[in-house]
């Protein structure tokens, strides 16, 4: 099926194109994580990049091998860019029916330049799975008594995210319509965002919500450590990941998503790492280190708004 | 006898007032006695300076990031292969062979008849671009950019209009070379002789015969698939005036994109690129045309005493031509337009409508202040 109301390029189909590098060496090793295993990449968080919404925020995730960028053109490292509007609460349409609490709406939609395959306009599965799990992240921070017969959008854009593997591997794996590990570190920058967004829109909350991954990740010589805030081109095998939605001050979970096989956690105090609950325990510790960010981003446009209520605004100042 | 009450003039403050009468609001600050000024500060002929940040998206060949004022675009080129295999009817055309072209050209610029035909080879490669499909420009206004545009549903008009637009503009203004989107199989040499012949289908007897001896001092090359560039725009945020920010995201983009160098491979039967950076290419960009928009905007005499409007009447209705209009200034003008202006004042485009209230005169004033903006814009870009 065609879209006849965008331009979809030639009949015949185009291919992405195939590098010589990876047809001839099929086993490079990975760029090696040069982070310590409780470290996280760098935050770069900003609100208020949309004046006409209600809140906005831009999220971005430093490239974990910055260095790379420009050696190669087939591998080149990827950061993490999201940028997400929130708009409302506004009303329900009068043809709604009756909502004693503030329905809330989530969409997450990937650029057509936000994957090393070009991706189309038209959502698909992998993108509304997101979106699913966003809102249940959202729901459980949101006071959502305090507007009945209303509604909010949050929209978040996924400029440029991760993938699993790096060219040199070729496209095997699960990577495949679902997404594969480079899905939960956007689940955690869309989490962090989206909080971002509501506070600048003026939404009460009952807390700042999170985001946070970890992984269970294979070691060339040891054993499988627990690493926060994985890139998933950094590492040979992940085992197990998990995304979490924290809430600090009220020490509550809003979201929690596994994937693949972890052992629950057995009665006796064995330091064991393939299990789930040290995971879960590290996918809040990046939460928390998150929350940092999120509060100082909050405190800048605090201030901002503060100096422009005060002053007027820049743009008004003349008139 | 009662006092009549002296009636006080109502006070609202600015904001209230652009909220309940948008046209008076503007009409006022037009009609400022010390020299008519825009809410947002700016003369009426005076443009948002845009900002602009390329090469930010690691999984694009080319992109740019640009802000004007508070509208802030993000575009991405990407370039994919299409094979000639693929192409419906595809007909080869008699094209120069990659490398040498450029030299050949530096020869024929000198006679009138070497011009000519350069042009008229540039105008088939135009048009075999806009055949092929080569060029795919997009425009996404769904990222909630501003809150009339909300995912969850197709393009709105003005999404599609804008992609049409610059559809139209990327193939009329002739910008994009063709030359870098050719996919060469280079023959090997020794069997040169032997496939010269199957190669060239279709061509009669004698034509064949003339390449075969051509072909036994040259290896004939053959053109076996082209770049297709994906051009996305994504709005991060929307206030007015989307069409020139589009575009001048879009060539920043193109700008910067590099393709890596292609080549059939024969043994494969695909394309295959090298990661080398050293041998990547830029496109040909031939020109840099910029767009100013301009919208009309005509005070219909409000906040003005019935006299003052009598007297308007006669000489006609007061109008200002608005550049570079934001969100505000847009919802209020009905007559809009558009001038393209390319290298050494040559102007692409001009389009026009609702209205007919900016005449030659203003025209010719929005062409100067375009050649004006187009060298803004050259330094935003980088060239000089």
């Amino acid at each position: 099926m065609t879209d006849r109301r965008r331009i979809n390029g030639p009949l015949g189909g185009t291919a992405p194109p195939v590098f010589v590098s990876s047809l001839t060496s099929k086993t490079t090793s990975p760029a090696k994580r040069t982070r310590a295993p409780d470290e996280l990449r760098k935050i770069f968080l900003k609100t208020g990049l949309t004046p006409s919404a209600s809140g906005s925020a831009y999220f971005e995730l430093e490239p974990s091998t910055p260095t790379a960028a420009s050696e190669c053109l087939a591998s080149k490292a990827p950061a993490l860019k999201l940028t997400c509007t929130v708009h409302g609460p506004r009303p329900l349409p009068r043809s709604a029916p009756f909502s004693p609490q503030l329905l809330l709406s989530t969409r997450i939609k990937f650029a057509p330049f936000a994957a090393r395959q070009r991706r189309g306009y038209i959502p698909n599965v992998g993108e509304r799975d997101l979106a699913a799990h966003l809102e249940t992240a959202l729901r459980g921070v949101l006071i959502g008594e305090r507007w009945p017969k209303s509604g909010i959008d949050v929209v978040i854009t996924v400029l440029e995210g991760e993938e699993d593997n790096s060219w040199n591997k070729g496209q095997s794996g699960e990577s495949g319509r679902t997404g594969g590990w480079g899905m939960m570190s956007i689940l955690s920058g869309c989490i962090t965002v989206a909080s971002a967004a509501i506070i600048d829109a003026g939404i009460d909350c009952i807390d700042l919500v999170t985001g946070g991954v970890a992984a269970v990740v294979r070691q060339p010589t040891a054993p499988p450590q627990v690493f926060l805030d994985p890139c998933p081109s950094d590492h040979e095998e992940i085992f197990a990941a998990c995304v979490i939605g924290y809430l600090q001050t009220r020490d509550e979970i809003t979201e929690l998503w596994t994937k693949r096989s972890i052992m629950a956690s057995t009665d006796d105090n064995r330091a064991n790492t393939m299990e789930f609950e040290p995971l879960v325990d590290q996918a809040v510790e990046a939460a928390v280190a998150a929350r940092l960010v999120l509060i100082e981003a909050i405190k800048e446009s605090t201030e901002v708004k503060v100096q422009t209520s005060q002053f007027g605004h820049p743009k008004n100042a003349a008139s | 006898m009662t006092l009549t009450p002296i009636p006080q003039p109502l006070t609202f403050p600015a904001l209230t007032f652009a909220k309940l009468a948008p046209p008076s609001f503007l009409a006022a600050h037009l009609t400022n006695p010390k020299g008519s000024t825009r809410p947002s500060g700016r003369t009426p002929t005076q443009t948002r300076a845009p900002t602009c940040n390329t090469g930010s998206l690691s999984h694009a060949n080319g992109s740019a990031v640009v802000r004007c004022g508070d509208t802030a675009v993000v575009c991405g080129v990407r370039g994919e292969i299409l094979k000639t295999g693929d192409v419906a009817e595809y007909e080869a055309r008699e094209v120069k062979g990659g490398d040498e072209e450029e030299e050949d050209d530096e020869g024929d610029e000198d006679d009138e008849g070497g011009k000519e035909r350069r042009r008229k080879s540039r105008r088939d490669d135009t048009a075999e671009m806009a055949r092929l499909n080569l060029l795919v420009p997009n425009i996404e206004l769904a990222t909630g950019c501003s809150p009339a545009h909300l995912p969850g549903g197709p393009p709105s008009v003005l999404a599609q209009t804008l992609t049409q637009r610059v559809l139209t503009l990327l193939h009329t203004s002739d910008m994009v070379g063709m030359a870098p989107l050719r996919i060469w199989f280079q023959p090997p040499r020794e069997t040169t002789g032997a496939t010269s012949g199957v190669m060239r289908m279709g061509g009669d007897m004698e034509e064949m015969d003339a390449r075969e001896e051509e072909g036994e001092e040259m290896a004939r090359a053959e053109v076996k698939a082209f770049w297709v560039l994906y051009v996305d725009v994504l709005f991060i945020s929307l206030d007015g005036n989307a069409f020139d920010a589009a575009w001048l995201a879009i060539l920043a983009a193109l700008k910067d994109t590099i393709l890596p160098r292609a080549w059939w491979d024969a043994d494969r039967e695909m394309v295959l690129c090298s990661d080398d950076p050293v041998e990547a290419r830029r496109l040909e960009i031939r020109d840099l045309p910029v767009p100013l928009s301009f919208g009309v905007f005509e005070g219909d005499g409000l906040g003005k005493g019935s006299k003052e409007k009598e007297k308007e009447k006669e000489k006609g209705k007061e109008k200002w031509v608005l550049v570079d209009m934001d969100g505000f200034e847009e919802a209020l003008c009905r007559e809009e337009g558009t001038v393209v202006v390319g290298g050494g004042r040559r102007v692409v485009r001009i389009e026009k409508s609702g209205g007919a209230g900016a005449g030659m005169a203003e025209m010719r004033g929005l062409v100067d202040l375009a050649a004006k903006r187009r060298k803004e814009w050259m330094g935003v870009l980088g060239v000089h």
